[in-house]
């Protein structure tokens, strides 16, 4: 089972992090996603698989500050 | 004749600025070199922080201007609406310390200028509204300058618990501040603002004076 922020996930098989993250309806944009302790690189997240074993942080963030 | 500010020998107005400062603080405090990504709320008020202490070399980007709607909560005062706010705000840190090198860049910070933007800095501060910047800032920071210390921020809207704003390490050089939760668009004021400024402004001296723990 993938780890997502702690949890135990089901993840489908052969998912793209892309996929992934579109499929939890967050807003992508604003994520950034840590795999395995690595931060993985916005422009490889539809070429990055998950892989079962998996664990994942998702580094979301919101706005206002500036 | 010895150089004077304000009727006084500068080395009496140095001195006398860090009495209060924490022992041994001065020297590291002085020769780092810190770069805030953003003038607004968060990064106003930070920049007033570190230049209070003495932090010898700040840099500050934004591309932005003074607006009446920014006067709630960021440090700038009536007569500077309209100006670029970095302008107006080295203006503002110089008159509270003019021992500070302050550098200005008026640009909008997108993936690729990071590489530069950056590249002098000892820590990367982040202080933008707009959540998509602040994930841009990581991305590319971390492709760009893996080993640089980012203090962040998310979450500082509303009139909730001041409690509720923590400062967490989420990884070895990842620090991010804030209740993580509540957005702009509930509106922003000084107070929690500041409090979350306060977060990575001390989070920032920390890591100057060799304490990486939260």
């Amino acid at each position: 089972m993938v780890i997502v922020n702690g949890e135990p996930t089901q993840v489908t098989d052969g998912q793209t992090i892309l996929a992934f993250l579109t499929a939890r309806q967050t807003p992508v944009e604003n994520i950034v996603v840590e795999r395995n302790g690595e931060i993985v690189r916005r422009v490889d997240y539809d070429t990055t698989y998950i892989d079962p074993n998996d664990n994942l942080e998702l580094i979301s963030f919101v706005g206002g500050g500036r | 004749m010895q150089p004077t500010i304000q009727g006084m020998p500068i080395s009496t107005v140095f001195d006398g600025m860090k009495t209060r400062n924490v022992q041994d603080s001065t020297t590291k405090l002085a020769s780092a070199h810190v770069t805030i990504a953003g003038a607004g709320g968060l990064g106003s008020n930070i920049a007033i922080a570190l230049a209070r202490i003495g932090v010898g070399h700040l840099t500050l980007i934004d591309f932005d201007q003074v607006e009446l709607s920014n006067l709630n909560r960021q440090q700038f005062k009536l007569s500077q609406v309209g100006m670029d706010k970095v302008t107006a705000l080295k203006q503002n840190l110089q008159e509270f310390n003019p021992f500070v090198t302050i550098d200005t860049a008026i640009t909008k910070i997108d993936h690729d200028n990071v590489a530069s933007l950056f590249a002098d800095a000892d820590i990367i501060c982040e202080a933008f509204d707009d959540p998509t910047a602040k994930a841009m800032l990581l991305d590319a920071a971390s492709e760009y300058f893996p080993n640089k210390p980012l203090v962040m921020a998310t979450g500082m809207a509303g009139v909730h618990s001041s409690n509720s704003i923590v400062t967490k390490q989420v990884r070895p050089n990842l620090y991010i501040a804030g209740d993580g939760t509540s957005t702009g668009a509930e509106g922003l004021m000084a107070p929690r603002v500041m409090i979350a400024a306060g977060h990575e402004a001390n989070m920032i001296v920390r890591l100057i004076l060799d304490h990486p723990t939260v």
